[in-house]
């Protein structure tokens, strides 16, 4: 499809492409700062729920067999001892009659796996048995008792030996032939004449090795039959998508019998959320708990959390075609990556995004070895910021500008300058601004970029140690696709509104983005709205699996809000009710409802603001008459019904990413580093963020992704590795001790800035920001380690011995 | 074996008696005042100010105790071995490691839990919520803890020290800014209330 096709279908598709026309007067919650978490007390105090604390009468504890080995097929298993262990209540093992070939077992879409399969296929696979015990201990123990006859294959680990032509197979069931799954392509222009046409050609090659989520709450998960209908307690980011699954098993249970609770979440970076299978361990658990009668809890150890990883894991080539001005006209970037959950997105898709490079190839190979999945942990776009700030960066190095110069010459997109990409934004109904000076201006005098800036190993520091520092720059983060539904009801008695929709929290505070949003919209008072996670309410939001919550979900709860504040003023002008005893007139007689308005919970007259009714007088008191109403034993002063308040909303989207919206946000980022040339150790001693969010909903929530996300980006920049022996094929590290992430001292000073060019595709001309900094911070050190020293390292993360090879020292 | 199974033992000092007469007369001479001895396994504890006597079982981890027997939902395991810092409880004033330390062991201890923490009106928990230092909020008890213990040790601490006094809490969701700032607010507000009084 041609790009003007694809824009065209965009605008067809698309019923909210143009740009918030709606968007409020007047910012009142939306926007401030110190908005008070609704979340804060509850998980300050230890008392917030998770699924991991959730404990039931009688409750069973489910372990899995994991394999030994990377690559095996169960050949025998013996469960005698096991099955007549003092507590164990239930073993169910692969042969099991009750357990289906394959079911729908979640992840990224609807799949037909093998709840418990026969054949692992990495070392630490759930496979086989699972036993379910009064205790963990006890479980854990029957599995010890358990004796099985293992045939082993043989395995690959490496995605270049793997495509190999004498490579054995890594999962033969799905794929016979050879290892090489899917080859994806993304590509414009002509590369020979891109590479023809350039000044300078370079080549080089990087690796992102396996690193992985480690969400703080383990997988684990609760079912309880009560009587034919089930109840989940779900450690999952997408409750719609577990529904759907859980009614297909068991030859179909009705959706309306299946009861769901999402409760707060140790949160899982996408991660276990989005692998196929995440709900086989509920699938047995379910099946346990028909046949003992039982709840029953699956919990997985620490070590079965690293399971699976980030996609990005593999190789990447790069070919860069450029001239001596800073403007790229080839890039190729092939991927070699390492089982890949879902399709995801190659290392290409950032140039297409951002840049008006004209002549774009990048290939992405999805190869199979026997590691655990990969999929999206914050997030799927790893392998582009990767791509894309190594061959930005790399560019301005060999041509010894500044990268801020050879961003500025090369934005645009889809291979278009900035020219074209303004006549989209108007199109999109956005007055156009420029994203990325906007950023830039904030940025660099934020970093003080012009005097800290220096050429290669030139900044020698006092401490002995050399200093580098590194800018970064891509797009709006751009999950703006999805769907949810919000409801919203104005309670009796108090007139507060209560936002209903299913929970499902990951910890950036969006619950109270919605009271906010809500709060502008109807004119209440902030504290007159409370979400209410309602834990099975069938609303359900779009899930934070993507930066969503504000893009797709602030739509609904600005719809729903609207819709919400239209019956508010309609019930006020209407006959408040018309009864046996007669019609009640209006609160506001002779009045039309766009006469009215509401501020601070009060509706009142817009000419003449002394004729108010708070909300909380509209809708009445309940008594003893039902919820509705009083009896009218105390005469027609009385409200003698006023009838319930009730909005539901929706939005559903497509999102940038499927190649129809262009992005007109950017975000930019700056590292400093300190290497020690001595011992090889970097630190990340300053780093400052720059996010244009299109409109800011709440400053604080985007603050924190800015800042824990340079955390978590940092942590995999300097040492987020799982290792694996070559041998055995064995994982080494799948624990905390061994495996790091990053502590409050593994990072410097975070300054963090935000642009609002209201560009973005969500209300108010919002977009997301979870995502974007844990991606682009930890490709960004190793330009920053080569203005310290001089010398590229490809390899991530780069630990000290990495820099010592680099610098000849080791 | 059958020789011992017709001893008395002193419940008190553990000497052994041949006849029940002897341990009885023992007994009432050497331990008369005593509190009476807890039975093999039973320990006593003060959880946030209240008693608790509690029978348990020698492998279980102070952690199981308080959050699976007891309920209190706060110590959180997270790493599940002595590297994350999210199950920290304070035992008689030091924050330790609820998932290394066997509940037996803890008989006649004091032990504080951030609901504890909370319920006390500690100002720690507001400047917590005020600083967004919870995202997930996993981790967030055996920061609280953690927290506050160093705030019992050391009333006024700069930055540094509560880096170094939080270098052993993993927050996953990277919440680490926040940290310094809430807790020097709540020893700004601790130091008012105490200069108040
Ligand atoms: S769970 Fe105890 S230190 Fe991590
Ligand atoms: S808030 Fe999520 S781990 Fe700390």
């Amino acid at each position: 499809m041609s790009v003007q096709e694809e824009y065209d279908r965009m605008i067809e598709m698309e019923d909210n492409i143009e740009f918030d026309k709606y968007t409020l007067k007047d910012f009142d919650q939306i926007g401030k700062k110190d908005v008070r978490r609704l979340d804060g007390t509850e998980k300050a105090s230890g008392r917030a729920e998770y699924t991991m604390d959730v404990q039931l009468p009688g409750m069973l504890y489910l372990k899995f067999m994991t394999s030994p080995y990377p690559h095996a097929e169960i050949k025998s298993m013996d469960t005698s001892r096991a099955e007549t262990l003092p507590g164990v209540r239930g073993i169910l093992r692969y042969d099991d009659p009750d357990l289906p070939e394959v079911a729908d077992l979640g992840g990224h879409g609807p799949t037909a796996m093998a709840p418990l399969p026969k054949v692992a296929h990495f070392e630490g696979e759930p496979v086989g048995l699972a036993v379910a015990a009064d205790t963990e201990d006890i479980a854990d123990e029957a599995l010890r008792l358990v004796k099985v006859e293992w045939e082993e294959r043989p395995f690959l680990l490496d995605v270049e030996e793997a495509l190999k032509s004498d490579a054995p197979l890594a999962h033969p069931e799905d794929f016979p032939e050879n290892n090489l799954e899917v080859e994806h392509l993304e590509a414009h222009g002509d590369m020979e004449k891109g590479f023809e046409e350039a000044d300078r050609v370079l080549e080089f090659k990087a690796t992102r090795r396996l690193h992985t989520y480690v969400s703080p709450e383990r997988p684990c998960g609760v079912v309880r039959w009560n009587g034919d209908y089930p109840e989940f307690w779900l450690k999952h980011q997408r409750p719609h998508e577990n529904k759907r699954a859980i009614s297909s098993w068991f030859e179909h249970i009705p959706m309306n019998q299946i009861e769901m609770h999402m409760l707060y979440q140790g949160a899982t970076f996408g991660g276990w959320t989005q692998f196929y299978w995440n709900q086989g361990p509920m699938y047995c658990a379910s099946v346990l708990a028909k046949r003992t009668g039982h709840s029953v809890k699956y919990i997985f150890d620490r070590r079965g959390d690293f399971y699976g990883g980030s996609m990005d894991e593999g190789n990447y080539y790069f070919k860069v075609g450029f001239n001596n001005d800073g403007r790229i006209l080839a890039v190729e970037a092939k991927g070699h990556f390492s089982n890949p959950q879902w399709e995801g997105f190659g290392p290409g898709n950032h140039f297409e995004d951002n840049t008006r490079i004209p002549n774009l190839h990048a290939p992405r190979k999805v190869i199979k070895v026997n590691k655990g999945p990969n999929t999206a942990v914050r997030c799927e776009q790893l392998p582009n910021t990767m791509s894309f700030t190594l061959v930005m960066d790399r560019v301005a190095a060999e041509l010894g500008m500044d990268p801020i110069d050879v961003a500025i010459i090369n934005d645009g997109a889809k291979g278009h300058d900035m020219d074209w990409l303004n006549e989209r934004k108007v199109e999109a109904g956005f007055t156009p601004r420029d994203s990325l000076k906007e950023c830039l201006e904030k940025g660099k005098t934020a970093i003080d970029w012009d005097n800290k800036w220096h050429p290669p190993g030139a900044n020698k520091l006092s401490n002995g140690k050399m200093h580098g520092v590194t800018f970064s720059w891509t797009h709006e983060w751009d999950d703006s696709c999805g769907s949810g539904e919000i409801a919203m009801r104005v309670e009796r008695n108090d007139g507060t509104v209560s936002i209903l929709g299913m929970r499902c929290d990951n910890g950036v505070n969006a619950e109270t983005g919605y009271c906010q949003i809500a709060a502008d919209e109807l004119g209440m008072r902030l504290e007159d709205i409370f979400y209410r996670p309602h834990t099975d309410t069938g609303f359900f939001p779009m899930c934070p699996d993507s930066s969503t919550n504000t893009g797709v979900n602030g739509w609904a709860v600005r719809h729903c809000a609207r819709l919400l504040k239209a019956k508010i003023l309609e019930a006020a002008t209407s006959p408040r009710a018309v009864t046996q005893r007669g019609i009640y007139p209006p609160h506001f007689p002779d009045i039309k409802p766009e006469d009215l308005d509401i501020k601070d919970s009060v509706i009142f007259v817009k000419t003449d603001p002394a004729q108010k009714l708070s909300v909380a007088e509209l809708v009445g008191p309940s008594a003893e008459a039902g919820p509705l109403s009083f009896h009218e034993l105390y005469g027609a002063e009385r409200h003698p019904f006023s009838a319930p308040l009730f909005a539901h909303a929706y939005q559903a989207q497509i999102g940038c990413y499927k190649g129809f919206r262009p992005k007109f946000c950017r975000q930019v980022h700056f590292m400093e580093v300190e290497v020690d040339t001595e011992t090889g150790e970097i630190e990340v001693s300053n780093v400052v963020n720059v996010n244009d969010v299109g409109k800011v909903i709440n400053p604080d929530s985007c603050a924190g992704q800015q800042y824990g996300g340079t955390y978590m980006g940092a942590g995999r920049a300097l040492f987020e590795e799982v290792v694996h022996d070559p041998v055995t094929g064995v994982m080494l590290n799948g624990n905390l001790l061994d495996y790091k992430i990053a502590t409050i001292e593994d990072c410097g000073p975070i300054d963090t800035h935000l642009v609002e060019t209201q560009q973005g595709y969500g209300p108010y001309g919002a977009t997301g920001i979870g995502e974007d900094i844990a991606t682009v911070i930890p490709a960004m050190l190793a330009p920053a380690v080569y203005n310290a020293i001089g010398v590229w390292i490809y390899e991530f993360p780069i630990t000290p011995d990495r820099v010592l090879k680099a610098l000849g020292k080791i | 074996m059958k020789e011992q199974l017709h001893k008395y033992l002193c419940p008190y000092c553990s000497t052994k008696f041949e006849a029940f007469e002897d341990l009885k007369d023992h007994a009432l001479a050497a331990h008369t005042g005593e509190p009476t001895p807890l039975p093999e396994g039973m320990i006593r504890l003060t959880l946030n100010g209240d008693e608790y006597q509690i029978q348990v079982q020698p492998e279980w981890t102070l952690n199981y105790l308080i959050h699976d027997k007891l309920g209190l939902t706060s110590p959180k395991m997270f790493c599940d071995r002595g590297a994350c810092g999210s199950c920290t409880v304070i035992m008689n004033g030091r924050p330790i490691l609820s998932c290394m330390t066997l509940a037996i062991e803890c008989d006649g201890n004091t032990i504080e839990t951030a609901e504890g923490i909370a319920d006390s009106g500690h100002p720690l928990v507001e400047t917590y919520v005020k600083h967004h230092c919870m995202q997930c909020g996993y981790c967030t008890p055996g920061f609280i803890t953690t927290a506050k213990a160093l705030l019992d040790k050391n009333p006024n601490p700069n930055e540094e020290e509560i880096r170094e006094a939080l270098g052993g809490n993993l927050c996953r969701c990277g919440t680490y800014p926040q940290h310094p700032k809430a807790i020097m607010e709540a020893a700004e507000l601790l130091g008012e209330s105490e200069g108040g009084k």
